[in-house]
């Protein structure tokens, strides 16, 4: 008897620590629980095909998971490329023009569907038939240029085999970033027969460890564990955590001031938006190393000048442009939270070089705009309504009134701005407010998606400036072809300066973010990635 | 129960209605008080460019984002690093940032306040006039033809009051800000003031031509309109002839009331960022702008929203009064329906 009790001690003990570890969770937090987070507007696409900005690259990053990804982690390590839906890195062959993935055996879809290695291609085939703002970056596979054109059969440099799992990549030119592309939200993968349409309010079924449980656009969204991450996804994919709360429900309030005040409060436990100046201060004395950080993503503002018609085609009237606006205006119009900067590549980029083709100086603008004398002067400003990019827009307009044009400011909603401008048939796209995120951490992200000519599109355009220049062109495709090493960063920097002097658009600063939790998450164990923002898997309640 | 009011006969008057409406506006002070409000407030408004050239040497849109003002031998900056803009300097910089810079971009605010109460009146006075006449055109089209002409006119009016009116204009504004409106070789851009004025002013119709038809319908049933039809008055000459006149004193009510309610109309919707479109301002936008800098700057907030208040209220309280004046009846109804008995000697 007594032997039995010390065994019954013994094991009440063993079960009481196991119980204790479990509700702490391994590293220390709870376990479960629901994260309530707050956008100030919803993503213009919760679809990774469509969606190419960093609220909705945020929301989908722990969703739709590509074959390959961005490591989950702060900083620089956040930079690496790591295996996701593959099985590890792809074997590059055939003088860099031939990549080969096996898809990891066992993958389901959070529908219970298994993941197969043709729904890769369907994905990709899906983009192009939907006019991805994503396409340029997948259009070097053999057959795409083909299949953008017809929409029709298959893109037939991509091969796959169901029963292996292999996926082989031809492209036909050598392509240094593809490994960075192929780690992209566009090329997330999806069931074939997923329909080539916006499905923002009728989410895809995911692959991630959360999968999108209901979207209501324009007010929230809401997520659940994935059933099949546990059981089949997450034991075979390592370098994706599986995340510690059970469910996130994001809703929409558009004043910054009252999702600050919700965090206070303890009604909701994150803030995907950007503090603005009236609270920022406030904030970040309060609240600093505790429930406040700030961020330092890579990025660029700055404002688009159509450089295909007048008066914009004229380049002296673009310098004259680039000369007028002073950064340091827009510094304070950004509160101090944006570094001023006068050219594309942003620090902390591979290749940046410092320097300023058009330090501000409004007697020599008005002295080239003179010159130039262009004829068209009336011109439309475009900008979103949120603040400070809306006072930004004001800024400029004005600016661009004082040295001489007839502008007309459009502010349009944040929700569809890029939607707006990104169309060709909207009338009027002479100029406007931009803010780019990279995409994966190589200069060519900065150069491709705005400023060559391939990316110009009917729907969805990147390259706002339509700059299409042959020569500039090319030498961007000759150095996409190369890996990254000095000399090829060097060649950025150069490549940088070619653009500026072309003047096709007027960069003005790089942006610092925040995060903002309830004192109910632990903020040292939140994940901010430079190219996706904050990890919703690495959210956990103290 | 109501007693009977004492109803002022003044010989000589009773011929002429308006000279007696006159009368009685007189009596009523506080509707005079404010309309005098409300003249010393168009008188503001209406000053904005004096105010702008000779005190504040600046125009409602130019930005100081990065400029000093000397205030008592010092210079202070307009917005500082941190962003926050000046607050009121009163006379203490010669007049300039009276009311201190409306945010980020150092705009002064007094300038904007004079020349935002310009739009928002304007939008509010232009709109209400083209509600009011096409209301009455509508009104008196329906109550007179009565038949199809009067379903069809009804039936539609209905359409536009089924829609929650502040819906209705969102939508419209939305549409309408973005691509503008195009109404045969008509073009009208979508950042201009005139497309707050065509949505509010057609949104209000139905509340407007509703009553009018009601009163049209039971005026054509008058011995007068027969007399007139007998003399060989065609439908044009009795329409505005004999029933026009007689709607008069109800459609300057509305008119004034209607005022009122397009000039919070306006407010909301450029609140909301569907009506003015910047950079032009109106006292809407202007608390729009404020409303991101309440923690640190709210009289940015509260300055155009005491002055729409103070707008909304003079232009209410005299459209009250005008009401009483011009058609007692309805005050002795109201005061009968509250069981309130009017003072003795009062005019009514």
């Amino acid at each position: 008897m007594r032997k039995l009790g010390s065994v019954a001690l013994v094991l009440v003990l063993a079960v009481g620590a196991a119980l204790g570890l479990a509700a702490c969770g391994s590293s220390g937090g709870k376990e479960g629980g629901t994260l309530t987070g707050t956008y100030a507007s919803f993503p213009s696409y919760l679809d990774p095909a469509l969606s190419y900005e960093v609220e909705g690259w945020t929301a989908m990053y722990d969703t739709y998971l590509p074959l390959l990804t961005y490591a989950h982690a702060n900083g620089t390590a956040g930079s690496k490329v790591v295996p996701a839906l593959a099985e590890s890195l792809p074997k590059i062959s055939n003088g860099g023009k031939t990549y080969t993935l096996t898809l990891r055996k066992g993958l389901k879809y959070s529908n219970g569907a298994p993941v197969l290695a043709s729904d890769f291609a369907s994905s990709i085939e899906r983009l192009f038939k939907m006019n991805s703002p994503g396409i340029g970056f997948y259009e070097h596979i053999v057959g795409a240029e083909k299949f953008a054109k017809t929409k029709s059969g298959r893109i037939s440099g991509i091969k796959t085999d169901d029963t292996t799992g292999k996926i082989v990549i031809d492209l036909t030119n050598p392509r240094g970033t593809f490994t960075n592309e192929l780690g992209m939200l566009f090329a997330a993968v999806l069931p074939s027969g997923t329909p080539a349409k916006n499905l923002t309010a009728d989410p895809p079924p995911a692959t991630g460890p959360y999968m999108i449980t209901k979207s209501e656009p324009g007010r929230g969204w809401s997520y659940a564990r994935n059933p099949y991450w546990a059981k089949a996804n997450g034991p075979r994919i390592s370098e994706v955590p599986a995340g510690h709360v059970d469910k996130i429900d994001i809703r929409v309030i558009r004043n910054d001031s009252t999702q600050v005040n919700e965090i206070e409060r303890g009604k909701a436990n994150w803030m995907q938006t950007p503090i603005s100046s009236d609270l920022y201060n406030k904030v970040k004395d309060k609240y600093e190393g505790t429930q406040f950080r700030v961020e330092h993503p890579i990025n660029l503002y700055l404002f688009w000048i159509n450089t295909e018609k007048p008066p914009f085609n004229d380049v002296k009237v673009r310098q004259a442009v680039n000369y007028a606006i002073n950064p340091a205006a827009l510094e304070r119009i950004y509160s101090g939270s944006l570094a001023a900067t006068h050219q594309i590549l942003p620090e902390g980029m591979p290749g940046h070089k410092p320097f300023d083709l058009y330090p501000h100086n409004m007697a020599k603008a008005k002295e080239l705009f003179a010159e130039a004398n262009p004829s068209d002067r009336n011109i439309t400003v475009w900008t979103d309504n949120e603040s400070p990019n809306n006072e930004a827009g004001e800024y400029y307009e004005g600016v661009l009134n004082e040295l001489g044009f007839n502008a007309k400011l459009k502010t349009i909603n944040a929700d569809n701005y890029y939607a707006i401008i990104g169309n060709e048939t909207t009338p009027d796209l002479d100029t406007g407010w931009l803010s780019f995120y990279e995409d994966y951490p190589h200069p060519n992200d900065f150069f491709q998606p705005m400023l060559d000519g391939e990316s110009i599109a009917p729907t969805y355009n990147t390259n706002l400036s339509r700059m299409n220049d042959p020569k500039l062109n090319a030498k961007i495709a000759k150095l996409a072809e190369e890996p990254l090493g000095p000399q090829q960063e060097a060649e950025y920097g150069k490549l940088d300066k070619e653009f500026m002097e072309l003047a096709p658009m007027v960069p003005y600063g790089t942006n610092t973010v925040s995060t903002f939790v309830s004192k109910e998450i632990d903020l040292d164990k939140v994940i901010f990635n430079p190219t996706f923002g904050q990890d919703l898997t690495s959210f956990q309640f103290k | 129960m109501a007693s009977e009011p004492n109803v002022e006969v003044t010989p000589g008057a009773s011929g002429n209605p308006w000279r007696l409406a006159w009368r009685r506006l007189r009596r009523n002070r506080v509707a005079l008080a404010f309309l005098g409000l409300f003249l010393l407030i168009v008188a503001f408004v209406g000053a904005a460019p004096l105010w702008a050239d000779n005190v504040a040497h600046t125009g409602p849109n130019k930005t100081h984002t990065l400029e000093k003002i000397e205030v008592d031998g010092k210079a202070r900056e307009v917005v500082n690093r941190e962003g926050k803009p000046i607050g009121p300097q009163w006379f203490e910089a010669g007049g300039r940032f009276f009311l201190g810079a409306d945010g980020r971009l150092g705009r002064d605010e007094m300038v904007r306040l004079m020349y935002g109460g310009r739009i928002s009146l304007f939008i509010g006075i232009v709109s209400a006039l083209l509600t009011t006449v096409l209301a009455t055109i509508l009104g008196l089209l329906a109550g007179y033809y009565r038949g199809w002409t009067d379903t069809l006119i009804s039936r539609v009016l209905d359409v536009v009051w089924a829609f929650p009116v502040m819906l209705l204009s969102i939508a419209l504004g939305v549409s309408l800000a973005l691509g503008g409106l195009q109404i045969g070789p008509l073009r009208v851009s979508g950042d201009s003031i005139w497309i707050p004025v065509l949505i509010i002013g057609g949104v209000s119709i139905p509340y407007v031509a509703r009553p009018l038809r009601g009163q049209v319908l039971s005026l054509r049933e008058k011995e007068f309109v027969e007399a007139s039809v007998a003399q060989g008055a065609g439908p044009l000459r009795v329409m505005f002839g004999e029933l026009l006149p007689n709607l008069s004193s109800t459609i300057i009510v509305l008119f004034t009331l209607t005022i009122a309610n397009n000039m919070l109309l306006e407010s909301a919707l450029s609140f909301l960022g569907v009506g003015v479109q910047p950079p032009n301002t109106s006292w809407g936008t202007m608390i729009a702008g404020g409303f991101d800098l309440l923690t640190s700057a709210p009289l940015l907030t509260v300055i155009p929203s005491v002055m729409i208040l103070l707008t909304v209220l003079s232009v209410n309280v005299f459209g009250d009064g005008l009401r009483d004046a011009l058609d007692p009846n309805s005050k002795l109804r109201l005061a009968a329906h509250a069981g309130i008995s009017e003072p003795e000697g009062t005019a009514v």
